[in-house]
């Protein structure tokens, strides 16, 4: 490793033939290593060993567990379930919220493309429909009487009323 | 009489080799460089988006969402400037977004593979589509990110991806032979009941020395030597610096996702027997239809090859490619030679199918 980094000015290093015979030891070592980690004699004894710490400490935490229950309800502070249900109740009420937000996104997108889809294609009825509610504020900036914006709007009614019979 | 001055150089050299392992083991590097910001959050996951560095119409049209997994922290794939994913793929013309699942805590003991897939998913990629303005979406899944969305990908296969790229994806556990991990848990041995019932998530620490377990000598030997013998190497340092602070920032796995992992996929083998039920509904990776890029480190000893291999006969993708890159589990994205293979066959796969 290091040997790559020197080129050919590299000074004599006594310790380089260590190195080597390290890292072939070590080599030798790696392989044996991952054959006896992969043993079911390894498995066994690793679940053993995870068992009897995972036994001899469950009375432990549960005793801690319920006398801390038991603090905490006198003192009328909330437990660690407490806080997992509310966390709970929060993740429920942030989805809810990602969904109107996503909802809310749609409609808006709708109400932005609405006019843009009626220029493009006035040819079917929910486009001139469209068309007909855009051209309703040009009419009313033009101080003109809203007796033509009534007409115009009127065959709006009709098209999504029996459009959708 | 030039022995002193010598002694006392050698001393100052060890001094200062000292300062340097002191400081690479005690200090985190500055990781996740590349600058994204915020889009969504639900719980403890987060959607990033990196800014974009290519001009709109120069820009794939297709973006992509990736997609780590649970137990670590997903800026491997942003892991320094000049050697992250994120900064080649945002170059390349990419609209990349990182979903970060964040650190459960007590609270999120019960999220299992449904509540990831079939909630924070869909959700995350409806903002991605609402941010972008397309239907159309890129996955790209890492360990066992590549489950969740494999998963995704099979039960929601009309919900506008287009393509699936899988790393080192562990979605075949039927040959036992090859999997220490199957080993290690077999219901002979591993009582995942009552791990749960005592630490409610598992830990991250377990994980991590599950990982390391697999190769003891590599890990806790060789590494800490490869960095002895390359103190005076900058680049060596500070590389090994960025990836000693990636792995001991463990996290902990949520206790259901756990359950889920262990008992039906390493004992049971749900994904392949199309028997795992998401939700309620069956997972039949014949549905899964997007273009398919599955990437297998061959020297990969946390998820052997044979455990992403058969995906491709079960998939009902049309488009599917399967390469294999010499390297390790996470070598072969993060490491040195990760810019010079998996990243250009990646970029090259995905930029003709995202626009």
């Amino acid at each position: 490793m290091s040997a790559d980094q020197g080129g050919g000015s590299k000074p004599f290093d006594p310790f380089e033939p260590f190195r080597g015979m390290r890292d072939a030891y070590l080599d030798a070592m790696a392989k044996a290593m991952v054959e006896a980690v992969n043993t079911e004699g390894y498995a066994q004894a690793t679940g053993a060993m995870l068992d009897s710490s995972l036994s001899v400490s469950a009375p432990m935490r549960e005793a801690m567990e319920k006398s801390m229950l038991q603090v905490l309800q006198r003192l009328s502070l909330p437990s660690a379930q407490d806080f997992a249900t509310l966390a709970d109740r929060f993740t429920n009420l942030e989805m809810r919220i990602d969904d109107m937000d996503a909802k809310l996104d749609r409609i808006e997108k709708q109400t932005h493309a609405a006019p843009s889809t009626a220029n493009d294609q006035p040819v079917t009825p929910p486009a001139q429909d469209i068309k007909a509610e855009a051209e309703r504020p040009v009419i009313a900036n033009a101080a003109s009487a809203p007796k033509p914006s009534i007409k115009k709007a009127s065959p709006r009614k009709r098209t999504s009323g029996k459009g959708a019979r | 009489m030039t022995t002193t001055p010598v002694m006392t150089d050698e001393f100052a050299l060890l001094e200062q080799r000292l300062r340097t392992v002191n400081k690479v083991m005690t200090t985190k590097a500055a990781i996740a460089q590349t600058p994204k910001e915020l889009v969504w959050a639900l719980n403890k996951a987060k959607l990033y988006r990196y800014i974009p560095v290519v001009p709109a119409e120069q820009r794939h049209r297709v973006p992509l969402l990736l997609v780590f997994a649970l137990m670590n922290k997903p800026y491997i794939l942003d892991l320094r400037p000049g050697h992250s994913f994120v900064e080649f793929m945002v170059n390349q013309g990419y609209d990349v977004f990182l979903l970060d699942w964040g650190v459960p805590g007590p609270e999120d003991k019960n999220l299992k593979f449904d509540d990831y897939t079939m909630e924070y998913m869909p959700r995350a990629i409806r903002k991605l589509k609402a941010i972008t303005g397309t239907e159309e979406f890129s996955l790209l899944g890492w360990c066992i990110g590549a489950i969740l969305t494999t998963i995704y990908a099979a039960v929601l296969p009309d919900d506008g991806l287009r393509n699936l790229l899988l790393l080192t994806a562990p979605l075949d556990f039927s040959d036992k032979q090859k999997l220490t991990f199957a080993r290690w848990t077999d219901e002979k041995y591993f009582d995942v009941e009552k791990v749960l019932a005592t630490f409610g998530n598992m830990p991250g620490e377990m994980i991590d020395y599950g990982a390391k377990a697999l190769k003891p000598v590599e890990n806790y030997i060789v590494n800490y030597l490869k960095l002895w013998d390359n103190l005076d190497n900058p680049q060596v340092v500070e590389a090994w610096h960025s990836m000693n602070t990636w792995v001991t920032d463990n996290i902990p796995l949520a206790g259901g996702a756990f359950r889920q992992l262990i008992v039906n996929l390493y004992r049971d083998d749900q994904l392949m027997k199309g028997e795992l039920l998401i939700r309620g509904q069956r997972v039949d990776l014949s549905r899964l239809r997007a273009n398919l890029l599955t990437v297998i480190a061959t020297g990969d000893h946390i998820t052997p090859p044979c455990q992403s291999e058969a995906i491709l006969t079960k998939v009902g993708s049309g488009d599917k490619e399967l390469f294999r890159v010499p390297g390790g589990h996470i070598g072969i994205m993060a490491g040195s030679g990760a810019h010079k293979l998996t990243w250009p066959h990646i970029d090259g796969w995905l930029g003709k199918r995202s626009n």
